[in-house]
């Protein structure tokens, strides 16, 4: 069984939408970091935001108006995503398309909001209407209350790599062949929070650019935004092959982890790596693996342009991946070294288009993968 | 709703049995201390220990001893672990006491917070500009996965996760969906469960919502007044039956339906019609291929809110008839991403050992819900099919039906 990307949908800092912000990757455009306000004069935090222009076509719905951006990205996404495959829910097949939402740090904006008033002026200060906004499955809840569907809806949790694991879930659920599509919806919003955590984890970068593959690493700038996949049963770009994930136990076991994913993933027409690089330890564990097992590919990353928007960007991954094989054009690499590490290859455009991996090695031990390929 | 066809195309999907179980919950540890828990209805619900409540409606929770999680910490570095951690390794522990060769390929687990304080005591570092030496351990601790990634390392075990945060239903959806892997034949051996620690973060949101209650918790009572929340862990070792059995695993019991479905109706209420609620569990007979009159016991969602048990309660009256209904989050609260988990458990417990599992507090019945409670205490019965409800914030609903084990 062999699903195909029937439709996507992309909310990110380079603007919204599937065909403008691919253009604009072709394009060598990078988002522009801004400062996000935060408690502490001496520690500014710059981050690619979602310009608010991007959500301005969103529908006008009961539902959104106090929700979180990330419920709002996704939604966007989620909506793009249908409208791109001309699919319409209605009450007959509203229980045929299953909903997947990857996420990772949730709905942290509220969370915090919150949890600063219970620490400020104690629990009778806790706000009813934040907390419902908290939980990780708010932003599924919202979309799948806007599109009406009644079928399955599963939240699923993690790092950078959840976006993948959402891909091999969603292979997962439409084994029940009643089921006509899957919806994987990955999102992520970003608060000086979530810098702070890692600043203290020592992977933040204080300012752009995001450099990737250079030794030593330097950091990584945090985004934010959503993709949207919906996987049906047709369709030119095929998920030909998934693996289920795995993880590591310390940063010096990634690339060993990363290894067995690509190996069961590796075949002899793989055109293009989208790997998961974002100028931190990642980056030596991803080149590392593919170089010791000898994979041909053009190497890329998209997170010198867009970020790295953890619970989002395994889906960013794959609609590169996917971009990439559709068109046969591949945005240029920013800010790499004149020289890959392990002799690897860097280069603009992708060979016969025909199959591409995605790789994932999130920050936080989990690491994923998949293969996508483009067969008529 | 599942329409699994194996993968040769022609042979029925896979039967699914539970061939070992860890809990460990505000009712005890273990297998052995919740059965016993179980059947004397004893009340575990407690005044919270572990954070300040004064200013809090509700100021009870059920809590896991402390006793319980501390056999689990063998050195420094399980001593940073969150309580969520020591909690499944715990259950997990207890799991593979019974069955040591259980490998899985597969791990989906429920969660809704997973290490939550760690990112209160964080937070609070930051704002009262404490020490924060060891916010690197709370942030690495903090993600809703790392419980279950250290349960597994403890153990040896590396299977791939797939960490479900589906709210309140979290757990039952996990031991569904994994259910499905199983079922669909593209997985012989799941691991599946769910943990939450309780949290204050969680607890005054809950008491924010009015949703907790300052008095007993009180299931289906018409005197009932909200929920009371809980902790625990708990999982579940699933394997194709016939493979357990050509390997002479022991059987606990048989997973043989799952219904999920999304109601859409509201963030935090259901929908007081109960069409969510009765949906998924019509949708777990349907997978089940048996009718609701083959039901003998259900384990009731129960949270004790007003509008929880009204439409659950509806949903219920609606598709049986004087089926047994109890609730046994009046005994040790409601343990959140972990609830369907023990709930499951709960429920393999009553048809091994044959009886009804009680709900407590019950004084008085509630005329707007046309059910036959459990009322108080435990009871012999004859079991051979139960289902277990999980409902949760965002209108998402599962419900479980478990067989008991056949020779």
């Amino acid at each position: 069984m062999n699903l195909a990307i029937a439709g996507m949908g992309w909310v990110t800092p380079l603007g919204c939408g599937v065909d403008l912000v691919w253009k604009r990757l072709l394009g060598a455009e990078e988002a522009i970091a801004e400062k996000l306000p935060g408690p502490f004069a001496n520690r500014p935090y710059l981050v690619f935001r979602v310009p608010d222009s991007a959500l301005s076509a969103l529908p006008t719905s009961p539902r959104l108006r106090r929700v979180s951006a990330i419920s709002r990205f996704a939604v966007a996404a989620g909506l793009e995503a249908l409208k791109t495959a001309g699919l319409t829910i209605h009450s007959n097949n509203a229980q045929q398309i299953a909903l997947i939402f990857a996420i990772s740090n949730g709905g942290v904006v509220y969370t915090r909001r919150f949890y600063s008033d219970i620490v400020a002026s104690g629990a009778q200060a806790a706000s009813p209407l934040l907390f419902p906004e908290t939980v990780f499955n708010a932003p599924a809840s919202h979309l799948a209350a806007l599109l009406g569907t009644t079928g399955a809806t599963y939240t699923i949790v993690g790092d950078g790599a959840v976006g993948l694991l959402a891909m091999r879930m969603a292979e997962d659920v439409m084994k029940n062949e009643e089921l006509n599509y899957c919806l994987v919806v990955a999102a992520e919003e970003v608060d000086w929070l979530l810098c702070d955590a890692y600043r203290q984890w020592r992977l933040l970068r204080s300012a752009p650019p995001v450099e990737p593959f250079r030794v030593p690493p330097r950091g990584m700038i945090l985004s934010e935004g959503a993709g949207a996949i919906l996987l049906g049963r047709d369709g030119s770009v095929k998920l030909d092959q998934t693996h289920p994930g795995g993880d590591y136990s310390k940063r010096g076991a990634a690339a060993e982890a990363l290894k067995v994913i690509l190996a069961e993933l590796a075949s002899g027409d793989t055109d293009l790596i989208v790997c998961s690089a974002n100028g931190t330890f990642v980056d030596q564990a991803e080149a590392q693996a593919i170089s010791q097992l000898r994979l041909d590919g053009t190497i890329y990353t998209v997170k010198p342009a867009l970020g790295e928007s953890v619970g989002a960007s395994g889906v960013w991954q794959v609609m590169v991946a996917a971009q990439a094989l559709r068109t046969g054009e591949l945005p240029p690499l920013l800010h790499g070294p004149a020289q890959m590490p392990f002799g690897l290859e860097r280069a603009s455009r992708v060979g016969g288009g025909r199959c591409a991996l995605v790789i994932n090695c999130g920050l936080n031990q989990q690491v994923a993968g998949l293969r996508l390929a483009n067969r008529p | 709703m599942s329409t699994f066809i194996a993968s040769d195309g022609k042979s029925r999907p896979a039967r699914v049995a539970v061939v070992a179980a860890g809990v460990v919950s505000p009712l005890g540890l273990g297998l052995a201390e919740t059965l016993e828990a179980l059947r004397s209805a004893r009340d575990c619900i407690k005044p919270v220990t572990r954070f300040c409540v004064e200013r809090c409606r509700c100021k009870t929770a059920g809590q896991v001893a402390d006793e319980h999680l501390d056999g689990s910490r063998a050195g420094r570095r399980d001593q940073r672990l969150h309580r969520a951690s020591q909690m499944i390794i715990a259950a997990l522990g207890e799991a593979l006491k019974q069955d040591r060769q259980f490998r899985p390929e597969l791990t989906v687990i429920g969660t809704t917070s997973g290490g939550m304080s760690y990112g209160e005591s964080y937070y609070r570092a930051l704002d009262r500009g404490g020490d924060l030496r060891r916010a690197p351990t709370w942030i690495a601790n903090y993600p809703p996965q790392k419980p279950i990634i250290d349960a597994q390392q403890r153990f040896g075990l590396s299977a791939p996760c797939q960490v479900i945060a589906n709210a309140c239903a979290s757990g039952t959806n996990a031991i569904g969906h994994a259910f499905d892997c199983v079922r669909s034949g593209r997985y012989q051996r799941v691991l599946t469960g769910g943990y939450d620690a309780l949290s204050e973060l969680v607890f005054v949101g809950f008491d924010s919502l009015q949703a907790a209650t300052p008095e007993k918790c009180r299931p289906f009572d018409r005197d009932r007044s909200g929920m009371v929340l809980g902790e625990g862990a708990a999982v579940l070792a699933l394997e194709n039956l016939e493979v357990a059995r050509a390997r002479g695993a022991a059987i606990f019991g048989e997973i043989v339906g799952y219904g999920i479905s999304t109601d859409n109706f509201h963030m935090t209420q259901p929908d007081p019609s109960g069409a969510g609620a009765r949906l998924a569990m019509e949708r777990a007979l349907r997978s089940a291929d048996i009718a609701a009159e083959a039901v003998d016991y259900i384990n009731a969602h129960g949270t004790a809110t007003t509008f929880n048990d009204a439409a659950e309660g509806k949903a219920i009256s609606q598709l049986f008839d004087d089926v047994p209904v109890s609730s046994t989050k009046s005994m040790m609260g409601h343990s959140l991403g972990a609830a369907g988990a023990v709930e499951a458990i709960v429920c393999l417990l009553a048809l091994e050992h044959q009886f009804l599992p009680p709900n407590i507090n019950f004084r008085a019945p509630d005329e707007d819900v046309d059910l036959r409670i459990v009322a108080n205490e435990s009871r012999p019965a004859s079991l051979r099919t139960v289902l277990s409800n999980s409902f949760g914030f965002g209108g998402t609903n599962a419900s479980l039906l478990i067989h008991r084990a056949t020779a």
